[in-house]
């Protein structure tokens, strides 16, 4: 096992013994920058009462790259693509070394409940949003029944 | 995954202040670094204001010209050291202890006390006891309304009695007291004495300008010692190496930049660049200190950087998993790392359902505070 900068070692600690509410992020054994991690659907949203499986994995330049996360769970999102990508600035160009994973993690979960069909990673998802968002929330809480409980 | 895993135990942080102490633990978090999350090493600060470690925030910079905490655009020709937040930090973690002490509940509510250490007798801590009681004066003086009511006086004594405070009153002398070495006479750290004779006396490290008397051996050996040219480059005052142009440069500009730094020239360009990346970082950075490593050690950690970049590098490869690429190679993944899964979900499954019974809980009954 190479040595891991202190500070994943840190955040890892701090994510087992006291993870956001809704939040649970534990590594592997075998290699402690890959995560598997569970996040519950947040309230008053279509994902409510689901609980959605992601791999995150912190790449070796991690902090100055961002951590590669990935929805594991089948969503209807239309930010999240079929392959499980996020569409999220903060995992793009938006990153700085001042954020981590707990920051993520939750960036992912508020954007769970806050879904933004303008700037859509799928596309038909965005655009069932755009014309029957009411049809599109009952689907995606379809989903969220079906594939993530 | 458990909290016991080996390498979570390799952290030896020191302990965080209690809950409570929100001040404590405010200022505490202000001396860290945003990036690397730890106490700032060598702190310099850009052209928004925020402050940085030298290392951090320059490997920042090379891969993004902002600044991590506001965004703003900086380049590295803003970054300046900054004196005042390096002995801000140092001071702050020589009291870090001192202060961690202090505020244990026990020390300051209740009259608990944890039991006197062993190499302390109860005379000797009588005396300490009347002499915090001289100092006090001066020591709590940051308080005056405290002070004036008679409970608070016995508190300072409570606290110096209960181990709080180093004991620098004690006469008996513990490892980390300075001693005169038996052979050349030089002065260090008591426990240190068996090994230092061990290894022949060389001149004790941290003593740059020692008095001179008694110490003529080392210092004699200072002056005719270093006849190795290796060693007197070390001490040639640094100047900051400026960056070539990686585009430009052929690889014999690298070696030669490498080679005049004596560091390995193997390996093709793109490893002779992150090589002559790395070691700018690692030297440049250090300037921005009053604690330098020296040379050898800033080659070894460049060493260690190369060896485990390319430990990630081979082990990244698998890691990131291929089979993860296609549908059934998630739902295998899945399937493989079910229990884990499994574990996770009933955790946030029953911290939600405790959030919601104290959320009711809290509705229902006048909220106590404790």
């Amino acid at each position: 096992m190479s040595a891991l900068p202190k500070r994943i070692l840190k955040e890892t600690e701090r994510l087992m013994s006291d993870s956001p509410p809704g939040i649970s992020a534990a590594p592997k054994d075998d290699n402690l920058r890959h995560f598997d991690v569970s996040v519950s659907g947040p309230g008053q949203s279509p994902y409510e009462g689901g609980i959605f499986k992601l791999e995150l994995f912190l790449p070796e330049e991690y902090p100055m790259n961002p951590p590669k996360v990935r929805f594991l769970t089948k969503i209807y999102h239309p930010n999240i693509d079929k392959l499980g990508r996020i569409c999220l600035d903060i995992l793009k160009d938006k990153w700085s070394p001042a954020l981590q994973i707990r920051t993520v993690l939750l960036s992912i979960q508020a954007l769970l409940g806050a879904p933004n069909p303008d700037d859509p990673l799928a596309n038909d998802v965005a655009q069932h949003w755009k014309e029957n968002e009411k049809a599109a929330i009952e689907q995606a809480r379809e989903w969220t029944r079906m594939y993530a409980q | 995954m458990d909290l016991n895993h080996p390498m979570l135990l390799a952290s030896d942080d020191p302990p965080p202040f209690p809950p409570n102490q929100t001040q404590l633990r405010r200022l505490d978090r202000a001396l860290y670094c945003q990036i690397c999350k730890e106490p700032f090493q060598g702190p310099v600060s850009i052209a928004c204001g925020h402050s940085f470690c030298s290392q951090c925030i320059r490997s920042s910079l090379e891969s993004l010209k902002k600044c991590p905490v506001c965004n703003e655009t900086a380049g590295e020709g803003s970054i300046r050291r900054n004196r005042a937040l390096e002995e801000i930090v140092d001071s702050w973690e020589d009291a870090r202890a001192v202060m961690i002490n202090l505020s244990q509940p026990q020390a300051s509510s209740s009259r608990k006390r944890p039991p006197p250490q062993p190499t302390t007798s109860s005379a000797s801590n009588d005396k300490v006891k009347r002499l915090r009681r001289d100092e006090a004066g001066s020591s709590r003086s940051q308080s005056p309304a405290k002070r004036s009511s008679g409970a608070d006086e016995d508190e300072a004594i409570d606290i110096s009695s209960s181990g709080g405070v180093e004991d620098e009153d004690e006469p008996v002398l513990t490892e980390n007291d300075e001693g005169e070495c038996p052979i050349c006479s030089a002065r260090l750290a008591i426990a240190a004495i068996p090994l230092h004779i061990e290894r022949g006396c060389p001149p004790p490290k941290k003593q740059v300008n020692g008095s001179g008397s008694g110490n003529q051996k080392a210092d004699w050996k200072k002056v005719f010692g270093g006849v190795s040219t290796a060693k007197n480059k070390d001490k040639e005052p640094m100047k900051r190496i400026t960056k070539p142009n990686y585009h430009l440069a052929t690889p014999a500009e690298l070696k030669a930049i490498l080679s005049a730094h004596s560091l390995p020239i193997t390996g093709d360009k793109p490893a002779l660049e992150a090589r002559v990346q790395e070691w700018i970082l690692l030297y440049n950075s250090n300037l921005d200190t009053s604690h330098p490593k020296s040379l050898p050690a800033l080659r070894a950690r460049l060493n260690e950087i190369e060896a485990s970049r390319k430990r990630d590098k081979e082990k990244g490869k698998d890691a990131l998993g291929e089979q993860l690429t296609t549908k059934e190679g998630v739902a295998k993944y899945v399937k493989e790392r079910g229990g884990e899964f499994e574990r996770l979900r009933k955790e946030v499954l029953a911290r939600d359902s405790q959030a919601l019974a104290r959320a009711k809980g809290q509705a229902g009954k006048p909220i106590e505070i404790e």
